[in-house]
């Protein structure tokens, strides 16, 4: 799932393992999720956005509507 | 600094005294057997006695998987076990068969875990490589 995690974190000046650490998660899963190798359950995803003060949508882009485009 | 994440830490506190336990009562055992030639039921409790420890191992395994917290390193364990699963299940059904043509002998069944095991661990490993080369900024 495309996500815009890496330039969330990069406008914050963060590193992975900064978010990671915030997210109580390890460096490698920051890394999964930002490369789109890894799906983030619900509750990590929200997790994200409200650190970041985002909706889920304003983190994550929907499958079903990049399927549309 | 400390490695692993709790849930890692307290696998491998409980996992160590097991493997340790698991060599003690199997020599133990071993030796006990070779003096005493017990028969019946002292010696199916003999026999039993080492894999004790290798039961515990399987339960640490689960407790692990149902105490890790982060999602991502409990889904690539899962996969991996999974892997595990499929291999040994692969390698019994063709063993199975050759062995049914008399091409190889029987092997001994508590073999299953520790092929599980290696299948796991070679898989695990080839994950956390694969994730590692994925690279990072970091």
């Amino acid at each position: 799932m495309n996500n815009r995690l890496k330039v969330l974190r990069a406008e914050r000046n963060w590193s992975q393992s900064d978010l990671a650490e915030r997210l109580e998660v390890s460096r490698q899963s920051v890394n999964a999720i930002e490369t789109g190798r890894y799906d983030p359950s619900l509750p990590l995803a929200f997790k994200i956005a409200e650190l970041f003060g985002l909706a889920i949508e304003d983190v994550f882009a929907s499958p079903s509507k990049e399927n549309e485009q | 600094m400390r490695k692993g994440n709790p849930a890692q830490r307290r696998y491998i506190l409980r996992f160590m005294p097991l493997m340790t336990a698991y060599v003690l009562i199997l020599f133990a055992a071993n030796r006990y057997a070779d003096a005493h030639h017990p028969a019946g039921l002292a010696l199916a409790m003999l026999s039993i006695l080492p894999t004790l420890p290798l039961l515990g191992v399987i339960l640490v395994m689960g407790l692990y998987l149902v105490e890790e917290r982060d999602e991502f390193i409990r889904n690539r364990l899962i996969v991996s076990m999974l892997w595990g699963t499929g291999i040994l299940l692969a390698v019994a059904t063709v063993w199975g068969f050759l062995e049914n043509t008399g091409m190889v002998g029987h092997p001994p069944v508590y073999l299953a875990f520790p092929l599980w095991c290696a299948a796991f661990g070679i898989v695990q490993g080839v994950l956390a490589i694969r994730d590692r080369m994925a690279g990072g900024d970091e």
